[in-house]
């Protein structure tokens, strides 16, 4: 930065009515043989009638002096400002530049206007100009004559949808939402195994369309599918349909606006839509899991564009899911699951919570193949309506999930390979015994979706065995 | 589609800046530089020797 | 201008590269287009250039820019497109 001469440096800008009234003293000043350097921050002709003029329109200036109000009268001594006043204040200008009878025909004080450097709108770009922010991610330059929506796409960056191009000033707002600082190694991404921070999910969420607001809900979901247990890579490798789905808990649901009602699953809401984006985004872009790729998905599912919903806690009888899970009442939480898709469950006329439960009995032994046995994983999500059943008949949660692990039981024989004319079935072995649809801890139940309507859903996981994503809760901090 | 730009070496670091400005890395065969002053014959002789060049590159290896 | 910098979302494993379109095995029975920038003597060394296609029997057009300056018109540009399947852009001094 060019260093100001000793003397009085004025900072100033044409659209400020103070900095107009004080012109003429700015020319008192110069006549009166001061070293008077002005900066102007918007009209280089203004002042006019003073001979050391400065074009700070780039604002480095003023942005590098720390101006916030204009006009500001510095004293510069030896080459460092000894002292500043700002705004128009006759006593403190004639002390400030040493002179008396300054601008008698003015009212003794007038208050100045905010500095362009802090103008909201200029305050991040500038910021990034003269580098008090700077970022570890690479920075790749975009053709003067690229599209910078296509420059996105050539590079490989979406997923098939126009991602919003990830400037420095969207990014660093994006980090405003977070505490966290963006050097954070939340872990390492599959399947290439980079590190993935802060930083670059920031990236990833401006690309999905996210609001900063919802960094802390996004971080906490990325470090849930980073959980070891989660088993990342083997969701992202998989020939199965899964993908993450993220479920939201607690006060952030309100506060982040999410849907947990009327088309829940579905597309519309901003939170929902692009939080699951955006962790999408980012196991794919830090990870390098892409389809054709690492990501072997023989048909994967619509959701693998991003999949998050809320929980519909109020005026359920039943514990939120993260509550279950271990997280104290009250506080917001996320819980990963590696499932698929929607699986409807129709049951417009069941009245009684035994028939009710039966219809999603036979859902879930329909998951995956009526006749294999054990299957997936199961989320169910359960409507209000279908709720209310359980509520109004006083049936816990737990009782509702015992009873469906009950019924899921079969009798080997009933689903024997080869029987009904389909190979897939259960092994002769076999026969005689009861087998489980569902490994103990692989049915979870939420309550989710409008008011209107008896229809809940089961959303199906990853294959049955040994290799088997857990479900993982994180809670969400700031 | 696949494209090549023939370019005299003079243009080397203008050409790095085109291709910034385009958004793009086009495959570059060089002949050197100059090129405004030859006659016909040492452009025809140019163009003999740069073709097998920009068959090669113009096509993947199998 | 920073707007014109984007920050790279990847895990920076490899180097940012902007996909090449995929070039043909072979340039028999394709057309290709010689697309003149309009510098100085390019017109010979295109013009020798379709004359050694020729003799392999590969068919070729030739498109012109007005002006060196300017980059070839979206018209030039969708033409190409649309008649043949590879282009040669010359000569750049």
């Amino acid at each position: 930065m060019q260093a100001l001469p000793d003397g009085l440096t004025v900072v100033v800008k044409r659209d400020c009515p103070t900095c107009v009234m004080v012109e003429p003293v700015l020319r008192d000043l110069a006549a009166r043989g001061a070293t008077l350097t002005v900066l102007t921050q918007d009209d280089t002709s203004f002042p006019s009638g003073v001979p050391t003029v400065i074009d700070d329109t780039g604002l480095e200036l003023s942005w590098r002096l720390d101006i916030e109000t204009v006009p500001t009268l510095l004293r510069i001594q030896n080459g460092a400002e000894t002292e500043r006043t700002v705004g128009w204040h006759r006593a403190d200008w004639e002390r400030v530049a040493g002179v008396a009878g300054l601008g008698s025909d003015l009212p003794a004080q007038r208050p100045g206007c905010g500095s362009l450097n802090t103008d909201p709108s200029l305050a991040d770009e500038l910021d990034i100009r003269f580098g008090r922010v700077t970022f570890k991610s690479r920075k790749v330059e975009i053709g003067e004559y690229e599209d910078e929506h296509e420059a996105c796409f050539e590079r490989d960056w979406t997923d098939g949808l126009p991602v919003v191009p990830p400037t420095q000033v969207r990014v660093r707002r994006m980090l405003e939402g977070t505490l966290r600082q963006p050097g954070e190694v939340l872990g390492a991404m599959p399947p290439d195994y980079q590190p993935c921070t802060v930083e670059k999910v920031a990236v990833n969420a401006v690309m999905a369309g996210c609001k900063p607001e919802y960094m802390p809900v996004l971080l906490a979901a990325v470090e849930a599918v980073l959980d070891d247990a989660f088993c990342l890579h083997g969701v992202i490798a998989t020939t199965m349909f899964v993908g993450p789905i993220v479920v939201v808990n607690g006060p952030v649901r309100r506060a982040l606006g999410m849907n947990a009602g009327v088309n829940a699953l579905g597309q519309g809401n901003r939170a929902n839509s692009t939080i699951g984006r955006a962790l999408q985004l980012t196991i794919r872009n830090v990870g390098g899991g892409k389809p054709g790729g690492v990501d072997r998905a023989t048909l994967g599912t619509p959701g693998k564009v991003g999949f998050c919903f809320a929980e519909d806690e109020e005026g359920s009888c039943w514990e939120p899911l993260s509550v279950e899970r271990g997280v104290a009442p009250g506080r917001s939480a996320v819980t990963l699951y590696a499932g698929y898709g929607v699986q409807g469950v129709v049951d417009q006329t069941s009245r009684t919570p035994e028939s009710l439960t039966r219809s999603f009995a036979a859902c879930l032994r329909a998951m995956y193949h009526p006749k294999v046995f054990p299957g997936p994983d199961a989320f169910v999500v359960v409507s209000p309506e279908h709720h209310r059943i359980y509520r109004e008949a006083g049936w816990t949660k737990a009782q509702f999930k015992s009873e469906l692990m009950a019924l899921t039981t079969v009798l080997a024989d009933d689903v024997l390979a080869g029987l009904d004319g389909m190979t897939p079935g259960v092994s002769e072995k076999m026969r005689g015994k009861r087998i489980p649809k569902l490994r103990p801890d692989g049915l979870n139940v939420v309550r989710a979706g409008g008011n209107a309507g008896l229809f809940s859903a089961i959303l199906p996981g990853w294959s049955p065995g040994s290799v088997n994503s857990q479900v993982t809760t994180k809670e969400v901090r700031d | 589609m696949p494209a090549l730009i023939v370019v005299s070496t003079a243009f080397e670091q203008a050409a790095d800046v085109q291709s910034k400005a385009l958004g793009y890395d086009p495959t570059i065969v060089w002949v050197p530089h100059p090129i405004q002053d030859r006659t016909d014959e040492e452009m025809r002789a140019l163009a003999d020797r740069t073709f097998d060049e920009i068959v090669t590159r113009m096509t993947a290896s199998a | 201008m920073t707007s014109r910098i984007l920050l790279d979302p990847t895990g920076e494993h490899t180097a940012v590269r902007r996909k090449a379109a995929p070039r043909p095995t072979s340039l028999e029975g394709l057309t290709v287009g010689l697309l003149d920038i309009g510098k100085a003597r390019g017109d010979i060394y295109l013009d020798r250039v379709a004359e050694r296609l020729g003799e392999r029997g590969i068919a070729v057009k030739r498109y012109a820019k007005p002006t060196p300056s300017r980059l070839a018109s979206a018209e030039t540009r969708q033409k190409m497109l649309g008649e043949v399947q590879a282009a040669v852009i010359g000569l750049a001094d």
